[in-house]
């Protein structure tokens, strides 16, 4: 069959897909043409990785047909999408640290000469210098792939989707830990991409990512096919409608802006090597931000305050008492909670039920003897499911199986019932869709409005300006601003975080 | 008539929940093809006695069990075994002491080994299987020490009792099996201590920042092993009436064999006393049954890892199902 | 802190080895022992015995445990030719794979002496019992009270080992000189009181009543049988005959729980093999080979063994 190229690649047709009794994909399709970057947008579990997975072979539909240039296909597994040219860069790269770029490109290719089995190392190399070269990465191809930054190991994977030969590339997330100026010589790969006929299937919660390089996007929601328009056609409140389903007037609620006495006072803390001469006040009510660029030194600074560091300098005043706060465990003793960053690294335990996640930090409460009372338990883990609408199949279901948003709900969850009066939220809404976002914003107004105090840390401007009352910025370690809702801006908060 | 679900199918639901199915089905396999092979099998006294030969085993599994869902792994076992043994044994001379001595004994020193890996692993964050191994050695240079390289015999009557006698013709060890199950299961599924066991062998980072003291979760675990240690070598010691410095050598791998088998992951954050109760009488049953039929132990030792394989396995793909 | 005292005990170590070194040079011969296993009851008797008459002669032993490693044991005699004893006495781990240390030896111009079993390169003196003869005794003992008619078991020790390779073969010499014996079940209990005490119970479930004697080739696994039959209420229908003597043996042979035990003498096998040792070294005649006999011990006899 001869393909012309105006043909789509890949046709998706009514795709159904279920687990359980719960329709992951209900009837999708999908349309992807030649050297065209394709959005595919979705809150978390609105079916995005079921659709990739299909595409990649790690699933299998229940229903409907996927052509592939012209052709009726259905991957079997990995390699036969690889061979097909399709290819997935995952949001947790999946490199061998230990071994060198060209190796990570070839592994599982490695070429051969003399005797089978002994590698023809020089092969590899120069293949790969070329490979890079063509794709204009100045990137060594002896370095081990451990020296490399994020963004230098993501370009590793892109060349080796290149180098399968790939016509189909999906990128998930691929600029979640990226600094600004390396997606931009992200995007320039991307459309260099483009221009060589390879399509891109694009992943992204981001709406600036989007107006920069989209041609078309495509909405799912619920596992629904919602529709697919140029990217032209699209502004903000558009897409947000057809992700929700629903409009949202404001993404952030307005506050109270009640405030009550101070809960929090730190002074002069410091840690030699990560920051130091930190101060600031916290008041019950209060949403304080702390900015700054990425490495300025603001998780280091929360997790000393929750005692998962230890502080060198410096004191922490709790309720105007002084503190000295060892672990976690006096931290929560002492009425503060946590919300990690890293919910795979330091939030969720795999294996672990959804009731015995939220319960985690306040298990003392359901003490009968000696014994866990499992009936109160379960209540408390049933009003939190409520209370911060978390979409779970029932209580006893694995922590991991839920989505990002709901993970992150379940981890707020989880310190919200060790009753904390000063919480800290470290990047809360990093990875999650513009939903799960929003009902995060107003659940951080519904604490302040029932006097709890909040240090909010986040990479995102627009929710440092939204949300906060004041906020310290941070640079290099060092506080450089404290700035009052009024004093606050966008330019303002950067100029401080570039401060030197 | 229509139902829905019967009430077998849930149970059998819930087996598989527990992550034991596919170690139940062998289980029930292997005894149901003895039981046909040989008619010695299946008869009461039999059944006593391989629960009574599977008590130590069993008792050192559960121990390793608490270890190994922390993520850890105690390989200090079979010399603890050793060195309570010979402790006790050292005290339960006929008119020397009276009976509580001797397993108090036993107790502390299994206390403090199990105590002292635990203290070593938390403070130095030297892997267990390092500090362990190194325990195992330092055991067994102790039970030598204790008992001067020989045997300690002549217990009294009162302490033989512990491993050779039968309350209402049950064997003391099974009641002392069926019990310490009963308590290990307690501990792991309704107590907070349990909970965070799971929370960090799960996640370690993530159980801190949940206001959990890996550390004091840490000390917990291996002391407790280091305690049925104690009331294995206890029931060794009675059931042999000899305080032996070389006994229990190997008891490790038999106890987190039996373990592995039940469906403890050795990653950690998983695992129950039920799977691990089954992976130990699995063991037995099938050791048992080679030498009713009479098997040379060459064949025994390569029937009996023939099947440690094919349980995980089994277990495995049920799981992936 | 920790690393130094590890420093200061290791030199203490090393110049208290450096001592003993000094003192060889003089007039006391210093001789190189290599044992089995000091975690078997018999060899250290053994042992001790020789540490005993080493004091008594004035001779100094450096004394090592092999811990059943053959390759250890080598190494362990390397270390010894290297720190220039005037002999060595080696009970051997194992008939071929301690031969090399031997070999070593005699190329090294030392003198070895094998005591308690053999290796298969000849030592310049050995001093033991023939093992082959300690399993006929026993095996006879077991054909006499059962009238050469009769279902017998055996226990095996740790299968390959010289020990159980010989003991099984003259059990197996009486057998055939017996055809009314009938060997219905043999398997291993690894040496180990437990281990045999397992085997025998489960015996008792297949074979019931049918099993008229029992030969297990230590005393260990003869007390775990005896156990077991105990337990079972049939020890009085059952012989129980083991090997060694120890001393648990000797109090269940006077109870008569134990029917017989073989009397192995470490203390003649100790002395006469320090003292066959020094005799190499000052040149005198001696013996290439004494065979210390067993000795059958039951109830009659027994007050004689204990001590």
């Amino acid at each position: 069959m001869e393909s012309h190229p105006s043909d789509p690649i890949l046709l998706v047709k009514s795709l159904s897909k279920s687990f359980g009794g719960i329709k992951a994909l209900d009837e999708v399709q999908f349309t992807l043409h030649r050297g065209e970057v394709h959005v595919l947008m979705g809150e978390n579990g609105a079916g995005k990785s079921t659709l990739m997975k299909i595409l990649m072979g790690l699933e299998t539909a229940d229903l409907g047909e996927i052509t592939f240039a012209g052709e009726p296909w259905a991957s079997r597994d990995v390699r036969d999408s690889l061979a097909k040219g399709i290819s997935m860069i995952h949001q947790e790269l999946q490199v061998v640290p230990e071994l060198p770029v060209a190796e990570n490109i070839f592994l599982g290719r490695e070429s051969t000469r003399w005797l089978p089995g002994w590698l023809d190392d020089p092969g590899i190399y120069q293949k790969t210098n070329n490979l890079l070269t063509d794709l204009g990465m100045t990137l060594d191809a002896h370095a081990k792939m451990k020296y490399l930054s994020v963004a230098e190991m993501q370009m590793v994977e892109i060349a080796k989707a290149i180098s399968h030969d790939a016509k189909i590339i999906i990128m998930d997330e691929p600029t979640s830990a990226l600094s600004d100026k390396e997606v931009s010589t992200l995007f320039g790969i991307i459309k260099d991409l483009k221009s060589k006929g390879v399509a891109i299937i694009y992943i992204s919660h981001k709406m600036d990512e989007i107006a920069q390089i989209a041609d078309t996007v495509t909405v799912l929601r619920d596992g629904k096919y919602v529709g697919t328009k140029p990217a032209s056609e699209l502004d903000q409140n558009a897409l947000i409608t057809m992700m929700v389903g629903r409009t949202i007037e404001s993404l952030f609620p307005e506050t109270t802006g009640q405030k009550g006495e101070v809960v929090l006072s730190v002074k002069n803390l410091g840690i030699p090597g990560k920051f130091q001469d930190i101060s600031f006040d916290l008041s019950a009510g209060e949403v304080l931000g702390l900015a700054g660029l990425m490495g300025a030194g603001r998780t280091e600074v929360a997790r000393a305050i929750f005692g998962l560091d230890s502080l060198a300098e410096g004191t922490v005043f709790i309720k105007k008492k002084k503190v000295t706060i060892r672990s976690p465990e006096e931290a929560i003793r002492h009425g503060v909670g946590y919300v990690s960053e890293d919910r795979k690294g330091w939030g969720c335990i795999p294996g672990m039920s959804v009731q015995h996640t939220l319960s985690l930090s306040s298990l003392r409460d359901h003490l009968r003897g000696s014994l866990i009372n499992g009936k109160s338990e379960h209540t408390a883990a049933n009003r939190m499911v409520n209370d911060l609408h978390i979409k779970t199949a029932s209580l006893s279901q694995s922590v991991l199986q839920l989505s990002g948003g709901n993970q992150q709900k379940v981890l707020i969850g989880k310190t919200l019932l060790a009753k904390p009066e000063i919480i800290i939220f470290d990047e809360p809404t990093r990875g999650i869709d513009i939903g799960a976002k929003h009902e995060i914003y107003k659940l951080i107004r519904q604490l302040t409005a029932g006097g709890i105090a909040i240090l909010l840390i986040s990479s995102e401007l627009p929710e440092i300006l939204g949300l906060c009352d004041r906020v310290v910025v941070l640079s290099q370690g060092r506080q450089t601003a404290l700035l009052s809702r009024e004093e606050m801006s966008q330019e303002k908060i950067m100029q401080h975080a570039v401060h030197s | 008539m229509i139902k829905t679900q019967s009430p077998l199918l849930a149970r059998a639901n819930r087996i598989r929940s527990l992550g034991i199915f596919g170690i139940l089905f062998a289980f029930v396999v292997i005894c149901a093809s003895l039981a046909l092979t040989t008619p010695r099998f299946l008869t009461v006294p039999n059944l006593t006695i391989i629960l009574t030969q599977v008590s130590i085993n069993a008792l050192l599994a559960f121990g390793v069990t608490f270890v190994i869902i922390t993520g850890g792994i105690d390989l200090s076992l079979g010399s603890m075994v050793a060195v309570t043994g010979v402790a006790a044994a050292l005290f339960a001379h006929p008119d020397t002491y009276p009976l509580v001595v001797p397993l108090l004994v036993a107790l502390a020193a299994g206390l403090a080994m199990g105590g002292f890996n635990g203290l070593v692993i938390t403070k130095s964050k030297v892997p267990p299987f390092i500090v362990t191994l190194g325990t195992m050695t330092i055991g067994r240079g102790l039970a030598l020490i204790l008992s001067k390289g020989r045997p300690v015999s002549n217990l009294s009557d009162g302490f033989n009792f512990i491993g050779g006698g039968q309350v209402f013709g049950i064997p003391f060890p099974i009641i002392i099996l069926v019990v310490v199950f009963g308590l290990c299961s307690l501990l792991l599924k309704k107590t907070i201590w349990g909970r965070y066991m799971y929370a960090v062998g799960g996640n370690e980072q993530a159980a801190r920042a949940s206001g959990i003291s890996v550390a004091k979760i840490k000390m917990l675990v291996y002391t407790l092993c280091g305690a049925l240690a104690a009331l294995a070598g206890i029931v060794l010691t009675s059931r042999i009436t000899t305080g032996q410095p070389n006994a229990g050598q190997g008891f490790e791998l038999d106890a987190i064999a039996a373990a592995i088998i039940g469906g403890t992951s050795t990653s950690g954050g998983s695992g129950t006393m039920t799977g691990t109760l089954i992976g130990a009488l699995l063991i037995g049953v099938i050791s048992n049954g080679l030498d009713l039929l009479n098997v040379t132990s060459y064949y025994q030792e390569v029937v009996m890892g023939v099947i440690i394989i094919g349980a995980v396995v089994l277990d495995g793909l049920n799981r992936k199902r | 802190m920790k690393r130094l005292l590890l420093l200061f005990t290791t030199i203490a170590a090393l110049t208290s080895c450096n001592q003993a070194n000094d003192d060889a040079q003089g007039d006391t011969p210093l001789i190189g022992v290599s044992m089995l296993s000091m975690q078997n009851e018999f060899i250290v008797n053994v042992s001790d015995e020789m540490e005993k008459k080493a004091e008594a002669v004035g001779a100094e032993l450096i004394m090592v445990d092999a811990e059943r490693s053959a390759l250890k044991q080598i190494e362990q005699i390397e270390s010894f030719i290297a720190q220039g004893v005037s002999a060595i006495i080696m009970n051997p781990c194992e008939v071929e794979a301690s031969s090399p240390a031997v070999t070593k030896a005699l190329a090294a111009g030392i003198p070895i002496i094998n005591v308690n079993s053999a290796t298969a390169t000849k030592p310049t003196a050995f001093v033991g019992s023939d093992d082959v003869e300690s399993g006929r005794i026993a095996m006879e003992y077991i054909a006499k009270r059962l009238g050469g008619k009769g279902n017998v078991i055996m226990i095996h020790g740790y299968m390959g080992q010289a020990a159980q390779i010989q003991r099984e073969q003259g059990a197996r010499e009486i057998l055939t000189k017996y055809p009314g014996l009938k060997l219905l079940a043999h398997q291993t209990g690894e040496w180990d009181r437990a281990k045999s005490m397992s085997l025998m119970e489960n015996w008792i479930q297949s074979y019931g009543n049918k099993v008229n004697a029992v030969f297990a080739q230590n005393d260990e696994m003869g007390m775990g049988a005896v156990k077991a039959l105990e337990a079972a209420g049939i020890k009085d229908k059952v012989v129980v005959v083991s090997i060694d003597a120890i001393p648990d043996a000797l109090r269940a042979v006077e109870k008569g729980t134990l029917d017989a035990t073989v009397f192995q003498n470490a203390a003649r096998q100790g002395s006469q093999a320090i003292e066959t040792a020094l005799k190499i070294i000052d040149k005198q005649p001696y013996e290439k080979e004494i065979l210390v006999p067993f000795q059958l011990v039951t109830k009659e006899n027994v007050a004689e063994f204990k001590k």
